[in-house]
Parts: structure tokens; C-alpha cells; sequence
């Protein structure tokens, strides 16, 4: 073969060739129709929200709203659609392909495994940032549409509306980032989803009461800090005994740190993920 | 070169020499290689020297025939021992499968691809540009007779089908050397033998192309050399009549016509070489079982120019079924 | 073809009892689910806090050590105690059903084994039955099973009198775990029914619950409402603990009892449902 590249160019060529193999896997496929509906309930929750304040001619308090709505993020869309979203797309990317015993087509190319570990990240963050930063946009939009055009540009050209909406965007990019990396290093090491989900869920859950430098290790951790309005404990009095399990917020840390901590903990889960990948043996009788 | 199963590591084939650089680069080598699967061994110091041209792994099943393909392309670790594809590592897959390609036994396909597009995306992935990919992928479509059916999904393909479409992912790329495990699997009688055309085409190419068989008279007339495994030994390696001269326990059967058998049995009786004589049940010919071969065939050329008329003489075992059988023995009949 | 001599009998000797055959599909899960060594040390685990309790209870009635202290009797033993021996023993039901229930159906769905069940004089809902006599022996053992226990040594060592005042607790531990028993049974085995994978399916257990939960809280937050709560089935069970152990004081209720009940028997009769479309003889495949 007389075809000669070099390795960063091979890359910028691999990289695009796995996510057009991965994202016809992710995208409007039957089996991940429980994502979009993960992503997308609080968006239909808000749009009968304010379908039901306009219908009762009822001026709401934009306050309150972002309140609530900062309460729905953290409490339900952060630590559940989002947690829940990036373990069916991000454990699948390994999992799934052994499963389904197509992951030697990858081994069988002349693909560095780092690289393939990097393509597959980067074709789940994609998938996950489309539905999940739409759905963040979308609820935005339900919340606030049912006030009227005055009021809504008061707040966000004038207030701090913009400023929160790119926040909020950039929570849910993070988060994705964040919990991607690690279900993606669970699909590698855990052939049972199930185990590595439950202790992140208890992990985060719990790291309200952990020591400072463990804290550290957490998505939720970092989150919390870039959220824009803070929230109390729970979403409202009546604890309730499965959320108070998640519901306890850890101390915040700074923002620049926040998104600094996050990016270095992805980074060096995915290089153990690389290495992890690089001694993968093809056994898909063992599965 | 013969091993034979049971004996001890004095009796076990010797591992080739040192091989110059050159000589490596031209050959797939395994130099005493071992895969265990925990307790269970896949391969046992195995130490082979493939040369361009059809070779076939022959082997019941669990002999360890797809265990040395995997061990050959990276998708398995051997356990011990080294491995080089034309000089290349199995660690160095971004070299290696340039130059190899592999198609598995898996009969598992990505999800929701048509075969052009199973085919296409995997040659981006070599880097290639969309022209050259849809270009390469068209051809290798084309040499398996699927172009008809290249844009259905190859979920609604039948097991042919989808055996031709993995041959095809396979030599998109032109590879040098082809891994095929048991590729004439759910093939129809017609499409397995263009297959063995397209087989002894690309042999005759420069190809090594590697093929694991259990159908023996195929992997009779296909192949160049065999090496025949049983559990996770190699028992033997090399042109298939080289190896059943070797088998020495085993008298090479010869089969006669002629037109007065009793005449002829009594005559090679005498030799010391010569074994057994059955005449055959339509009294027309005998078949003569003989330690020494050569000689025979010096005696029958004296025998014949003797007053008996011999119509013809053929090895009755001088093929991969008898080898089989003496080797490998009837714990796993051959198909 | 001549037949010269008919050797060929079909069996006429004995058969097992038509009733009992749908034990033999839960001996073979039993052996599949007991083969796992971290269920089984999990299941072991089920019984720490029966025994504990036990323990209690004696030490409670343990004259010499109460003289010790100079009391009476450390705690009371009431509806109380027995709740929260339900709640604790229900939330470790819960992890075992999701353990357990997933590697029910979706195994013969995905090695296409159901054909041959149904190719035999077995019926649908002998299979059905004898799958869910998995999940209701081994969820009875951590369940109700415990729970009675206590009550007979509680009764045993407080008394006749204790008992017929408190028979009603007796029948509300029973009631209660049979609630559980089914909601949790009958949702594990559709899911499992429905998603091929079985790890997939302990997640989607997993996901039902915690995000009924975030998303019921969710809507009454956003709507203002407390029929949030209907869609959370851990509230929905609570609520009905609360109905039979009385303990109207100690948690405000979400949602009326009734509308719980409702709900819960609505979810059994879906699951049902889902079990009847999933579980037959053919499998229609598109694609």
C-alpha cells in the first residue's frame, strides 16, 4: 500500500470515521428512546406549566420560576436525567460493542486503541451534549414563555436571563463531560452497569459528607459550584427517602477550579481508560 | 515436519533457527507461542513459519485454529512466546492492518448498516478519503457478487450473504496477508467454489492467505500447506504429501488395477516392505499397504514389465482425511 | 417405507403433577441466581438487620440486663418498630429484586428460548408463574417472612395479651410485604421481559424508581401540586406502610391511601400486560 500519513493527520481522519460509525449507533435509534424521554420530560412538564398559567390568565413570579427551575436542574435534571442519560450512552460505547460482538472491527483497523478510546468519548459527548443541552434550552423557553414579551426581555438582555441560560448550557456540557468519562471507564470495567451506577449514585449522593479532598472526586462536586442560583436541600418539605439520599448538596468550590478539577479528573479517567483498552483481549465468550 | 500427540518435549518439534531479518519479513512467525485461558490452553509451543500462498489450519474444534489466527492479529496476547506478521507486531496495530486483513468466525455485524456502509466506514477509519474509500469498497463488493444487495441492511442478509460481506470488509483495504476463519461456512455449493477461485486468485496474487477448514477435501485442493492442530498442539506442518511421508506407523496404501490381483499379491509378498495386499471385492485390482513407497514403485515397474497389466496406481491416503485420521485420530470425525 | 416391527412406544410410564410442573422453570433460575456468589453473600447480607432486631427484642425482655440499667425496657415494641423493620428490609428487597429479576426473562428472549418452552405443554402463564415464584420465595424470605418471625418472638416473650392487642400489626407486616412483593416482582419481570439485556434491565429498575421519584418531585414542584407523587412508587409504597403500621403522626402523607392502592394495582395489572405482549412462542423481528 502505498499510502503514507502522519500519525496527527491519520487522527483528524480516524476521529471523524469513528463518530460517523458511532453516531448512527446513537442517534434516533429505537433503543435509546428512554433517553429522549429522560431529556425531554421536564420540558413538557414546563410547557403544562405554563400552558396552565396562561390558560388561568396567571402573572407568575419570575423569581419563584428561576427558583424552581434551578431546584428541577440540580435536584432531578443533573443527578438523574443527565446521570442516567450518560450511563446508557456512554456505558454502551464498550459494553454494548462486545455484547453485540462488533468490537473487533475496531481492533481489526489500523487504529491506535487511545484513539478509538478518544473517538468514542467524543462521539457519546456529542450525542449526549445535542439532546441534553436542547432539553436545557427547551425547558428554558416552556418555563418563561408564558410571560410576556416585555418581561421576558427585561431579563434577559437586561438581567442576569442570558447570563444563566449560558450557565445552565454550560452546567449541562460539563456534566456530560464529567459522567461520560466515568460510565464510559464503568462500561470498560464492570461487565454489570448495574454496580458502577449504584456506587456513583451512593458516591455522589454522600459526598456532602465527605472529607474536603475526597469531595474532589465527584462530578456533582463541581457542578453544584457553576450552577448560577443556589438551591436549598430538598425540593420541597416533604423529604421523601430516595431523594433525600441525593439531595444533600456538598460545600461549593470556585468556578475556575470547578471547571479546571472537572476537565483534569475526565482527562485521567480517560487515560486509564486508554490503557485499560490497549490490554483488551477479544473474548466475547466469556460475555 | 510430523509431532505426534502425547509424546514428550524431546519429541516436540524443534523451534525454526533464528531467522535472518530478511527471511522474518517475508513470513508469518510464531516463535514458541502459548495461550492459556486461565486454566485452559488455547495453544502449546507452538512454532511455525508460514510462507506465502494458501495455508490451512485443520483441526477439530477446540484445537486452538482460532486462537493462533486472534493470537496472529493482536486480538488475543499470547500467553508466551513471540509473534510477527511480515516482520510487524501484533502490538503495532496502526502497521499491522495495513498489511492484514482478518475475517472472524463472529457472524455479528454493527447494528443498523447496509453492507456498502459497513464496508465504506471501516476504510475511512484506515484514513482513507471518501473517493478512495467508495471506490475500494465497491470493488471488494464486486469480487464477492454482492453489488446487488450492497445497499440493504445486512440484517435482512442471508447467512451467505453476510459471510461474503465480511470477506469483502476483510481484502477492501488489499492486504497482504488474509486470516479467513472457516470462511466457507453457509456458503452454497456454487458460491463456495468462486470463493476458492477468488481464493487460489489471490494466492497466485503474492497473498498469504491463512484459512481455518474443517471441510478436508476442500482444504485438499485449495491449499499449498497445511498445519494440522490438535488440542493446542501443532501435530504436523507442511505440503500435505510431505507430511504423510513422514507419518512412518502408518503404511502408505496404494491402490492397483490390473487384471490377474493374485498374481501381483504374490509376487510383492515376498518384500519385506510390503505389509498387506487385499484384493478388491470386483477382483480387478488390490490394495497394497507398504513401509517403503519408493521401492514399491521400483518393484512395480518390474513387475509390470513382468506380464501383468497394470491399468493404474494411485495413493489410496496421500490426502488431509487419511493424514487426519492417523494424527489426529477418531476423537473428533472430520467433516 | 415397510415398517416390519414396531419397537418405537411413546412413554407411558408416570407424570409429575400437572400443577407443580411450573416449578421446574423456578428450580433452574434458582440454580442460575444462587450461581452468582455476590447475590448470595447479598442475600446473606438480607438477614443482619432480622437478626439484629431479634437480638433486640430478647435483650428488651432480658430482666437481668434491664435491672442492670434500671429500666424497664429499652424501647417500646409497637406498630413503630415494625414499620421501620418493613422499610429497612423493603429498601434491601428492592437492590435484591433488581439483582435477581433482571436475569429472569431477558436471557431467553435474547437466546431465543422461549420457543422452546412454548413448543411443550407449558403454558404462558406457567412460565410467567414459575419465574415469579422466584422472585416471591426469595423476597418472602426477607420480607414478611423476618418480620412474622419477630412478631411470634415478640408475642412469645411479651405475652398473649401483647399479641391479641397487636394482631392487626401481625397482618399489616404480611399486606404490606405482599404489596411490595408484587410491585417489585411483577416490574422486574416485565423489564426484564422487555430489554433484552438483563444488566440493561436491573439498570431500567433502577432508573423507574429514582426517576419516578426526582420527576414526581419535579412536577410538584413545578406545578404545585402533590400528585407529583403518583408516579414515585417508593412514595406510593411508603404511603401504604403508613396506612397499615398507622403512623399518620410521624410522615405527612403525599398522596391519599386510596389513590395508592389504585395506582399500585393500575402498575400490576401494566405489567401484566406487558408480560402477555412480550412472553409468547414467536418473536417478530424488524430490520
Amino acid at each position: 500500500m502505498s499510502f503514507q500519513r502522519l500519525p496527527w493527520a491519520l487522527w483528524r481522519a480516524q476521529i471523524p470515521a469513528i463518530l460517523r460509525l458511532e453516531l448512527k449507533k446513537t442517534f434516533f435509534t429505537r433503543r435509546g428512546a428512554w433517553i429522549y424521554f429522560l431529556a425531554f420530560a421536564p420540558v413538557v412538564l414546563y410547557a403544562v406549566h405554563s400552558f396552565v398559567e396562561l390558560k388561568n390568565g396567571v402573572h407568575g413570579d419570575l423569581g419563584e420560576d428561576s427558583h424552581i427551575f434551578a431546584t428541577v436542574f440540580q435536584f432531578f435534571f443533573l443527578r438523574l436525567a443527565i446521570f442516567f442519560g450518560c450511563v446508557g450512552i456512554f456505558g454502551n460505547l464498550f459494553r454494548g460493542e462486545v455484547l453485540e460482538k462488533s468490537l473487533h472491527y475496531y481492533f481489526l483497523a489500523p487504529l491506535r486503541r487511545e484513539v478509538l478510546v478518544v473517538g468514542k468519548f467524543l462521539s457519546g459527548l456529542l450525542a449526549a451534549t445535542v439532546i441534553f443541552c436542547s432539553s436545557a434550552l427547551l425547558q428554558f423557553i416552556a418555563l418563561y414563555c408564558y410571560f410576556s414579551s416585555n418581561t421576558i426581555q427585561e431579563y434577559l438582555f437586561h438581567e442576569h436571563g442570558l447570563a444563566h441560560l449560558a450557565a445552565y448550557l454550560g452546567v449541562t456540557l460539563l456534566a456530560c463531560i464529567g459522567y461520560g468519562s466515568v460510565f464510559l471507564a464503568a462500561g470498560l470495567l464492570f461487565r454489570n452497569p448495574l454496580i458502577p451506577t449504584v456506587v456513583v449514585l451512593v458516591w455522589e449522593a454522600v459526598n456532602g459528607f465527605l472529607p474536603a479532598l475526597l469531595q474532589q472526586i465527584s462530578v456533582i462536586f463541581y457542578l453544584k459550584s457553576l450552577c448560577p442560583v443556589a438551591v436549598h436541600e430538598s425540593l420541597n418539605a416533604d423529604k421523601h427517602n430516595l431523594l433525600d439520599l441525593i439531595a444533600v448538596n456538598p460545600s461549593p468550590a470556585a468556578p475556575a477550579t470547578a471547571i479546571l478539577g472537572l476537565l483534569i479528573l475526565c482527562l485521567i479517567i480517560l487515560t486509564l481508560s486508554s490503557l485499560q483498552v490497549r490490554r483488551m483481549q477479544i473474548d466475547y465468550g466469556a460475555e | 515436519m510430523v509431532a505426534r500427540q502425547g509424546e514428550d518435549e524431546a519429541h516436540q518439534p524443534s523451534a525454526p533457527p533464528q531467522m535472518k531479518r530478511g527471511a522474518q519479513e517475508q513470513r508469518i512467525v510464531f516463535e514458541n507461542v502459548s495461550k492459556f485461558y486461565g486454566e485452559v490452553l488455547g495453544v502449546n509451543r507452538v512454532n511455525l513459519s508460514i510462507p506465502p500462498g494458501i495455508t490451512s489450519l485443520v483441526g477439530p474444534n477446540g484445537s486452538g485454529k482460532t486462537t493462533l489466527m486472534n493470537l496472529m492479529t493482536g486480538l488475543v496476547e499470547p500467553t508466551r512466546g513471540r509473534i510477527t506478521v511480515l516482520g510487524i507486531s501484533p502490538h503495532e496495530p496502526e502497521r499491522l492492518f495495513h498489511k492484514v486483513g482478518y475475517c472472524t468466525q463472529f457472524d455479528s455485524f454493527p447494528k443498523g448498516l447496509t453492507g456498502y456502509q459497513f464496508v465504506y466506514s471501516y476504510l475511512r477509519l484506515f484514513g482513507h478519503a471518501h473517493a478512495a474509500a467508495a471506490r475500494l469498497a465497491e470493488q471488494a463488493i464486486e469480487r464477492v457478487n454482492l453489488t446487488e444487495a450492497a445497499h440493504r441492511l445486512i440484517a435482512g442478509y442471508s447467512k451467505g450473504m453476510r459471510q461474503r460481506i465480511k470477506l469483502a470488509q476483510a481484502m477492501c483495504h488489499k492486504p497482504s496477508v488474509l486470516v479467513l476463519d472457516e470462511p466457507l461456512n453457509g456458503l452454497d455449493p456454487l458460491i463456495r467454489a468462486e470463493t476458492i477461485t477468488l481464493f487460489r486468485s489471490l494466492a497466485q496474487e503474492g497473498l498469504y492467505v491463512i484459512i481455518s477448514s474443517h471441510v478436508l477435501h476442500e482444504v485438499d485442493a485449495l491449499s499449498d500447506q497445511v498445519v494440522l492442530l490438535s488440542n493446542g498442539y501443532v501435530v504436523a506442518e507442511g505440503q500435505i504429501h510431505g507430511v504423510r511421508e513422514e507419518i512412518l506407523e502408518h503404511p502408505t496404501q496404494i491402490l492397483i488395477r490390473c487384471n490377474k490381483p493374485s498374481d501381483f499379491a504374490s509376487r510383492i509378498f515376498q518384500q519385506e516392505y510390503v505389509v498387506e495386499a487385499r484384493i478388491l471385492p470386483d477382483g480387478q485390482g488390490l490394495l497394497v499397504k507398504t513401509r517403503d513407497a519408493d521401492r514399491f514403485y521400483l518393484l512395480l515397474n518390474r513387475i509390470a514389465q513382468g506380464g501383468i497389466s497394470v491399468e493404474s496406481v494411485a495413493p489410496a491416503d496421500d490426502d488431509v482425511l487419511s493424514v487426519y485420521e492417523y494424527l489426529i485420530g477418531a476423537e473428533e470425525p472430520p467433516k | 417405507m415397510a415398517v416390519h416391527k414396531r419397537s418405537y412406544h411413546s412413554y407411558a410410564g408416570e407424570f409429575s403433577p400437572a400443577w407443580s410442573r411450573f416449578l421446574v422453570v423456578s428450580r433452574y433460575a434458582y440454580q442460575r441466581a444462587l450461581s452468582s456468589k455476590f447475590i448470595v453473600a447479598y442475600f446473606a447480607i438480607c438477614f443482619f438487620y432480622p437478626l439484629g432486631c431479634a437480638l433486640a427484642l430478647y435483650m428488651n425482655h432480658n430482666q437481668r440486663l434491664l435491672a442492670i440499667f434500671n429500666l424497664s425496657s429499652f424501647f417500646s415494641v409497637d406498630a413503630t418498630f415494625f414499620y421501620h423493620f418493613m422499610n429497612v428490609q423493603g429498601v434491601l428487597a428492592f437492590i435484591l429484586t433488581a439483582l435477581v429479576g433482571p436475569g429472569l426473562v431477558s436471557p431467553d428472549l435474547a437466546n431465543h428460548a422461549l420457543p422452546l418452552y412454548f413448543c411443550r405443554p407449558f403454558s404462558r402463564v406457567e412460565y410467567v408463574s414459575g419465574k415469579l415464584f422466584v422472585l416471591v420465595l426469595m423476597l418472602s424470605l426477607v420480607t414478611w417472612i423476618p418480620g412474622e418471625t419477630l412478631f411470634l418472638i415478640q408475642s412469645s416473650l411479651a405475652g398473649a395479651s401483647w399479641m391479641w392487642s397487636n394482631l392487626w400489626v401481625g397482618a399489616s407486616i404480611f399486606l404490606g410485604s405482599a404489596i411490595e412483593i408484587l410491585v417489585f416482582s411483577l416490574l422486574a419481570l416485565a423489564l426484564s421481559a422487555w430489554i433484552k439485556r438483563k444488566t440493561a434491565a436491573g439498570a431500567a429498575l433502577l432508573g423507574v424508581f429514582f426517576f419516578g421519584a426526582g420527576f414526581g418531585q419535579a412536577i410538584n414542584a413545578v406545578l404545585r401540586t402533590k400528585n407529583g407523587s403518583l408516579i414515585d412508587l417508593g412514595s406510593l409504597i411508603a404511603r401504604i406502610e403508613i396506612q397499615l403500621f398507622h403512623q399518620y403522626a410521624r410522615r405527612p402523607a403525599a398522596v391519599p391511601a386510596d389513590w395508592a392502592w389504585l395506582v399500585l394495582l393500575a402498575i400490576g395489572a401494566f405489567c401484566l400486560l406487558l408480560l402477555e405482549k412480550k412472553v409468547r412462542a414467536y418473536e417478530v423481528v424488524r430490520g
